[in-house]
């Protein structure tokens, strides 16, 4: 699945042209065409008592909106590009479905989810809610650091954490359209501790063996379409594992597919590419159920 | 009859006030939200002129106006862009797709940063419809 279009959805915080500009490597690929999405919070204009609604407020709120949208357009348009925008009042996750609907991105790029613990124990976090809800890739975006400095190549390193899902294979297909645009792609799997219970180190060995053979021709995949890849086993915790794994590669992003859970059970115990993304320092790139 | 001239832009305010200054001045106004209504009016309705915005949803005006340019049929009706981004990136915008797509396209007839006073508008108009 080729990225031409995606789709950015921004509250100016903390995800700004600086970000965009980190994913303009894509059009090496196929991006030619970005759309962005301002979704203005329903209660800083809400009916407020003794002055009703904030109209006023409405209006300054979407022409700041406009007036960077109309900047940043600037620049994408000098470069040939095409470019949309949506400032709206309304609910983030439902306006981000509408726009999808009318747009048709291949991608989102969002920032981490600003709920708050408790909130996200009830309602689910923003990207909780995102996965759930949509089949196309989200890439969660991060500043590397607390300097905030966006890695000017974010697809130079990317580690991709595989659970031989078939939202893992998602990933694995859209990640081969992307030959020129990835540098050296780490491939990982890893391997649960209770998989090594055995009283036979052999066997043990066989496990580690296998999982580094499935990965090696998977390797032998990506290399087949010209990207550059590493294989890599590890074993324990996969949350831990991944982000060791991230830390030791110096990766430039995270790349995952979703798992199915059923919602109460995620609710209480999360999965593990949603809590990868929403706490790590990571960029991620989520590849959601395919239906 | 009076001259019909179509206005794309996606925000409502902009729509209303020049749909005002049209109808104050005797041209009859037609509406779209963005480039894809916009095409599919201008096909469907063939306005004497076309007022565009550039930054918009579904479909761009940078588009609009190549596809408008382009199209032996629809490439005489007369352009005003009515826009907040720069005719500066404007230009360069459509020089890359000149170079990515080949061909060459004219530039604007009019190009007029919003906001403009309706007077402007006005007389904009008029030098292109009377």
């Amino acid at each position: 699945m080729e990225i031409k279009k995606l789709l950015f959805v921004t509250k100016f915080e903390d995800l700004c042209y600086d970000a965009l500009n980190s994913l303009l490597s894509l059009r090496k690929a196929a991006l030619d065409h970005v759309v962005f999405l301002n979704v203005i919070e329903r209660e800083k204009v809400s009916m407020k008592r003794g002055s009703g609604y904030l109209k006023e407020e409405e209006v300054k709120l979407k022409e700041t909106a406009n007036i960077r949208f109309i900047d940043w357009a600037e620049n994408l348009f000098e470069l040939g590009m095409e470019v949309g925008a949506y400032i709206e009042v309304s609910d983030l996750i439902p306006e981000i479905l509408k726009v999808i609907e009318i747009e048709k991105p291949d991608l989102i790029v969002i920032g981490r989810s600003h709920k708050r613990k408790l909130e996200q124990l009830y309602s689910r976090s923003d990207i909780t809610e995102l996965t759930r809800r949509v089949r196309i890739p989200i890439l969660v975006f991060k500043h590397l650091g607390e300097d905030k400095v966006v890695p000017e190549e974010l697809f130079k390193r990317p580690l991709f954490a595989t659970s031989w899902s078939t939202s893992s294979e998602q990933a694995v297909s859209s990640l081969k359209e992307m030959g020129k645009v990835i540098g050296e792609l780490h491939l990982m799997h890893v391997v649960n501790e209770k998989d090594l219970k055995h009283p036979n180190s052999h066997e043990v060995q066989k496990v580690r063996k296998n999982e580094r053979k499935r990965l090696e021709n998977l390797c032998d995949e990506f290399e087949a379409v010209g990207i550059s890849a590493r294989p890599h086993v590890y074993v324990g915790d996969p949350e831990k594992e991944i982000l060791k794994a991230a830390k030791e590669y110096q990766a430039t992003m995270i790349i995952l597919g979703v798992s199915e859970r059923s919602a109460i059970l995620e609710r209480w115990m999360g999965s593990i590419a949603r809590n990868i993304a929403d706490k790590s320092i990571y960029p991620c790139l989520l590849f959601p159920v395919v239906s | 009859m009076n001259k019909k001239v179509l206005v794309v832009d996606d925000d409502p305010d902009v729509r209303s006030f020049v749909v005002t200054v049209l109808e104050e001045n005797q041209y009859t106004p037609l509406v779209a939200h963005d480039g894809i209504e916009g095409l599919e009016m201008i096909e469907k309705s063939a306005p004497d002129l076309v007022i565009l915005d550039v930054l918009m949803p579904r479909g761009s005006g940078i588009r609009l106006y190549r596809h408008l340019k382009t199209d032996d049929v629809l490439k005489n009706i007369p352009v005003i862009m009515f826009t907040g981004i720069a005719l500066k990136s404007f230009l360069k915008s459509q020089k890359a797709l000149d170079e990515f797509k080949g061909g060459e396209i004219p530039r604007p007839d009019i190009y007029l940063e919003k906001p403009v006073e309706p007077e402007e508008l006005v007389r904009a108009i008029q030098k292109k419809i009377g």
